[in-house]
């Protein structure tokens, strides 16, 4: 029972720490911006199919795979804000950016859907069926990858944010957008940057995710779902209460896949968001921003 | 409203009957059943696109639950004719009241949230909603789905005969007719000073709530009619196309009728029924081009966004301004 337990839990840690990374990337862009960019889904979809391809042409590179697709995510984050965020941002509407990214995914999702197909591709990579085993837990190569290299971004993360110039001038941006631009700040390069680290960071969790998901031109959409609902637990914007909402979702969906039902994993995540919303709407960790409660 | 200084036309009694006449002639243009599908299929996305304009558009609450209570709609009136032989249309009012019924649980929400929570909070509920369906075999079959399900009953005038609802043209007749009188009820609310509360708490809460307004009865109501209507237009769509899948009420379905409003023009009641029309029939006609039509819907949506935010009304008022603009200079050039 414990060793069932645990290795569940590892599982729940696993995804769980994809589900950051995405959500990493949403909370950001809110942080700086107030907006949410739906089309963060597909940028996942899209760097699970770069890793997907590079690491098969390249003969099982699956690092290069990663390192295109944290690529990818960066230039598609670019592009997005280039053509959406910015020309709409005079408008000074809260709800045209969200509806014009529900617009940019619908026709990502199509085009893909029209040159990848909707069967799901098969993203096997050399660590996916090597398995190391300690007192009757299993645990992939793979798996130890993801943990190793989510805690590692998590970490670089949080250290350019706290003590690099860059990172300061974002949280700065975050805070209060006129004043930090009285201090000199670039607003409009700030929210740039942020856009690219987001939807690298995007890329990235999405080359991870390709192996463990079931890699089709809709894979980005389930997880945004879910990546919606642990930013709104964790809070908007708030870095923190993002990381402890993704592991806890992560795990809700292991420990309800093993105690529950399968069926059940959406329903028991958005029941706990609507619970969230309904009790406590600032989330876990409480930041200064109330403007939407 | 443009008149061209006609008072006729600036008449709203004179377009809908206009409109009564167009629904009444569009079967006889086409008879074949291929164009009478999907003239039905218009009919429904009509009442669904007006459906979500009324929440969205008047009330400003961007509500991606829509699916939802399409599919609440759908499946109430499905299961209460297939399971307890409830008849066709005291069903489809349960559908209708239960979809208006879930609205106001997710109101509750909207009640205390605003923009992006309620967005999300609504799509939340939709998975939910999905999941529910799909999860719950033995009352929904799950995604084996619901098969056989029969039209809506005959429908018996005294002194004439049955009208059969199994002919497409008839059950054309009954969904974009409820669709016109749904319209209708609709354009009065918005003209009434209902209309005004709404767009009042749309434009800015605190002011309206300043003025005495209720903001969170008006915001539950907005959100009963709009689900409502959706119900309704789920009651419609599973006694035409005969089966029920839960796949049909999947989070894409709400961004279809967004795309919808959004091509349309929201915040106006006319444009959603443009924009629903246009984005059912535009696909058909570019079928022949393949799967590349289903991205008209997302490019259609990023382009009005960013460069005709009011969608085709805006467009079409810029238009006939120009043109009215010119017969009248036109006139004005030839008078001695």
């Amino acid at each position: 029972m414990l060793t069932v337990i645990l290795q569940q839990g590892i599982n729940g840690v696993v995804v769980g720490s994809l589900y950051v990374l995405v959500a990493l990337g949403l909370t950001l862009i809110y942080g700086v911006l107030v907006q949410i960019n739906f089309a963060h889904a597909d940028i996942v979809t899209l760097g699970a199919f770069a890793a997907y391809f590079v690491t098969h042409l390249l003969s099982g590179n699956y690092f290069a795979g990663i390192a295109v697709a944290l690529v990818v995510g960066g230039i598609l984050g670019w592009l997005v804000n280039a053509t959406i965020f910015l020309p709409l941002r005079e408008r000074g509407s809260e709800l045209l950016p969200l509806i014009a990214t529900i617009g940019v995914s619908i026709m990502l999702q199509n085009a893909m859907l029209i040159l990848l197909g909707p069967i799901p591709y098969a993203f096997n990579t050399p660590y996916s069926s090597q398995v190391i085993r300690f007192s009757g837990i299993f645990l992939t190569v793979q798996n130890v990858l993801i943990i190793v290299v989510s805690a590692l971004t998590i970490a670089l993360l949080y250290a350019f944010m706290k003590f690099t110039f860059l990172g300061k001038a974002l949280r700065a941006v975050s805070q209060d957008r006129e004043t930090a631009g009285l201090m000199g700040i670039n607003p409009n390069y700030v929210i740039m940057l942020t856009f690219v680290i987001a939807s690298a960071l995007a890329g990235m969790s999405g080359a991870m995710l390709g192996p463990v998901l079931v890699l089709t031109p809709f894979a980005g959409t389930t997880v945004i779902v879910k990546a919606f609902a642990i930013v709104i637990i964790g809070g908007f914007g708030n870095v923190e209460g993002t990381i402890i909402a993704g592991l806890l979702v992560g795990l809700i969906e292991s420990y309800t896949t093993q105690f529950l039902d399968p069926g059940l994993i959406d329903i028991v995540v958005f029941a706990l968001l609507l619970l969230t919303l309904a009790v406590r709407p600032t989330g876990l960790v409480a930041e200064k921003r109330e403007e939407n409660v | 409203m443009l008149s061209f200084g006609i008072p006729m036309l600036s008449s709203r009694r004179f377009w809908f009957v206009m409109a009564a006449i167009v629904i009444g002639l569009l079967p006889l243009v086409f008879t074949d059943s291929y164009w009478q599908t999907n003239l039905i299929v218009c009919a429904i996305n009509v009442l669904l696109a007006v459906g979500l304009d009324f929440v969205l558009g008047y009330a400003g609450q961007l509500n991606l639950g829509q699916s939802a209570f399409y599919g609440i709609g759908a499946y109430t009136s499905t299961l209460l004719i297939m399971n307890l032989g409830t008849p066709f249309w005291i069903a489809f009012v349960c559908g209708v009241l239960l979809s208006g019924f879930a609205g106001m649980l997710l109101s509750i929400f909207a009640v205390r949230l605003r923009g992006h929570y309620l967005a999300i909070a609504s799509l939340g509920f939709a998975v939910i909603t999905y999941q529910i369906l799909l999860n719950w075999i033995s009352l929904t079959q799950g995604p084996l789905g619901i098969y056989a399900i029969a039209p809506p009953p005959p429908l018996g005038i005294p002194g004439l005969p049955a009208i059969e609802f199994s002919n497409l043209a008839n059950l054309f007749y009954l969904t974009a007719g409820f669709a016109l009188c749904t319209y209708i009820l609709l354009d009065q609310l918005v003209r009434s000073p209902i209309g005004e509360t709404l767009t009042a708490i749309r434009e800015d809460e605190v002011s309206a709530a300043s003025l005495g307004i209720n903001c969170q009865r008006w915001k539950v109501f907005a959100f009963a009619v709009s689900s409502a209507v959706a119900g309704a237009a789920g009651c419609f769509y599973a006694s035409f196309v005969g089966t029920l899948v839960p796949d049909a009420f999947f989070i894409t379905e709400s961004f279809t009728i967004l795309a919808m409003v959004i091509v349309g023009g929201m915040g106006t009641l006319i444009g959603p029924v443009l924009g629903a029309i246009l984005l059912t029939v535009l696909p058909e006609v570019l079928r022949g081009i393949g799967d590349l039509r289903l991205i008209v819907y997302g490019v259609s949506v990023t382009l009005v966004v960013l460069f005709m935010p009011g969608g085709m009304v805006q467009a079409g008022r810029l238009i006939f301004g120009r043109l009215h603009r010119r017969a009248i200079s036109a006139e004005a050039g030839s008078a001695p």
